[in-house]
């Protein structure tokens, strides 16, 4: 038996990793993949809007056993940072879904993907907040959106990819750092977004 | 796996209660342009926080964790430990539980807390990473232990708690005390400044009045005295304890009660306490002969804090 002190966040991080897939823009080798993506339901996969471009446009997926499968992206919403894609026959085993607003602050978080191109890393923290930013943090307006606030560390590279709680359960999909503080849309943002499609 | 699932969440829960436990006696503190900070109620009416947060002293409020905004008003600050004290009305939030620093070991978890808006508390997650005694801290007030973490002090997190995992209240962080680390201002020296400013308004510091330099001797006194350094008087302020006691510019301290002088280090230690009005008894070399001068040390002006 293993203590949780030992183990820590390795079965959930394990769990999760099994879903996330890079991502390139357009038609690409599994080199290219910028960014990261959820396997969300059935051949659906949820991203950030800034790594791939408005539909009708093409993307690429790169699954956790490195093959490139061919993709759409069929929902993006800039402003708020999220995007769909669809990439028939990927096999990738969907994230469960989580809620971030049944979390208080101090509740452990991760995130898993590619920061700096390093495959499914994940990064350990803290939830601070899932509302909208503090006044002065600024944002260019974006501020007044509501964010999962987590003090995780994300770089280039984990946009796109999930913010989940300790049991793994995606609670949002990492989208940029304000003021070293990692900002995620909240999951239900996406079921949104997903609304209509199968 | 099923067990260790369940203790992960209990963690993750436990974390989740310490940040609510020592938020409610958190709050956002208004003195800066833009991002508040955050202040500790550290005893009833009595709100810690950090003093380079601190950009104006009059129309100062905070904001409480039930959302609503009180006035306050500075009772003091000290820039050399980073620490200032405010007043707020009695009985307006829970106070801070505190806990002994000297309990936390380098890997211990620990939580950073802050409060910028109505919004809950905010926290940050790492481990203490140093722990030690007493230092002085380049703004020149002394620590009185070492403690360090690898968390992040985020913008408005200055003069908010460091938490252990049962929410006790460790002491303040300061994001101005080191230029690269989470530093945090234990409760033995909160405790300590915050009597001296809610008494005073400031810190008193002993002060003699002279400036120096830290010299070798040359080597026929240091055969002759069996010393090897001491402090060479660069000036001599008019009317400062030094001059009164005849003290000259050229004059090497090489001892101090009884104790060697090479450096700034004894002196600022001997400065640091409380010690105005204390005849300090001096070892001097004065042209080559040891002379000895006692001075009584005196309240740094406060110009010149």
């Amino acid at each position: 038996m293993t203590t949780m002190s030992a183990a820590f966040l390795s079965d959930p991080a394990e769990r999760l990793r099994a879903s996330v897939v890079g991502i390139a823009n357009g038609r690409s080798g599994r080199r290219a993949a910028a960014g990261a993506a959820i396997a969300w339901s059935g051949d659906l996969f949820v991203t950030s809007a800034h790594v791939v471009t408005a539909p009708p446009s093409q993307a690429t997926i790169v699954t956790p056993d490195g093959r490139a499968v061919p993709g759409e992206v069929v929902r993006r919403d800039a402003e708020r940072d999220i995007a769909v894609v669809r990439a028939a026959g990927a096999g990738v085993p969907a994230a469960v879904a989580g809620d971030p607003y049944s979390l208080r602050p101090g509740s452990l978080v991760f995130a898993v993907g590619h920061p700096f191109g390093v495959r499914d890393a994940v990064s350990v923290g803290v939830l601070q907040a899932v509302s909208p930013l503090p006044r002065g943090y600024g944002l260019n307006g974006k501020g007044s959106l509501v964010w999962v606030q987590a003090d995780v560390r994300l770089a280039p590279g984990n946009s796109g990819g999930p913010l989940a709680d300790a049991q793994g359960r995606v609670i949002g999909v990492a989208a940029m750092v304000v003021f070293g503080v990692a900002l995620a849309v909240p999951a239900p943002e996406v079921e949104r977004l997903l609304s209509g499609l199968t | 796996m099923t067990d260790d699932r369940t203790t992960l969440a209990m963690l993750s829960e436990q974390l989740a209660d310490a940040v609510a436990t020592a938020g409610a006696a958190l709050v956002a503190v208004h003195a800066r342009p833009r991002l508040p900070s955050t202040g500790v109620h550290w005893k009833d009416g009595v709100v810690v926080t950090t003093d380079g947060t601190i950009r104006r002293e009059d129309d100062i409020a905070v904001t409480l964790p039930d959302g609503r905004r009180i006035p306050a008003t500075l009772a003091g600050r000290d820039r050399g430990t980073d620490l200032a004290v405010l007043r707020i009305a009695s009985g307006s939030l829970p106070v801070a539980t505190l806990g002994d620093p000297a309990t936390l070991r380098p890997g211990h978890l620990v939580l950073a807390l802050a409060r910028l808006d109505a919004g809950g508390p905010r926290a940050a997650f790492g481990a203490v990473s140093a722990t030690g005694g007493k230092w002085r801290c380049w703004k020149g007030g002394e620590i009185d232990s070492w403690l360090q973490s690898d968390l992040d002090i985020y913008p408005g997190f200055g003069g908010g708690p460091l938490v252990d995992a049962t929410g006790r209240i460790h002491g303040v962080n300061s994001g101005g005390l080191s230029r690269t680390l989470a530093t945090t201002i234990p409760v033995a020296t909160v405790n300590r400044v915050m009597t001296q400013l809610l008494e005073r308004g400031y810190v008193t510091r002993g002060w003699i009045g002279a400036a120096m330099q830290p010299v070798r001797l040359d080597p026929a006194t240091q055969q002759r005295l069996k010393r090897e350094a001491g402090l060479l008087l660069l000036s001599v302020e008019p009317d400062a304890p030094a001059s009164r006691a005849g003290l000259l510019v050229g004059d090497i301290v090489v001892a101090m009660d009884g104790k060697d002088v090479d450096g700034f280090d004894q002196l600022l230690d001997v400065l640091g306490g409380d010690v105005v009005g204390r005849k300090l008894k001096l070892e001097v070399v004065r042209a080559g002969q040891p002379v000895s001068v006692d001075v009584v040390i005196d309240e740094r002006p406060r110009r010149a804090r």
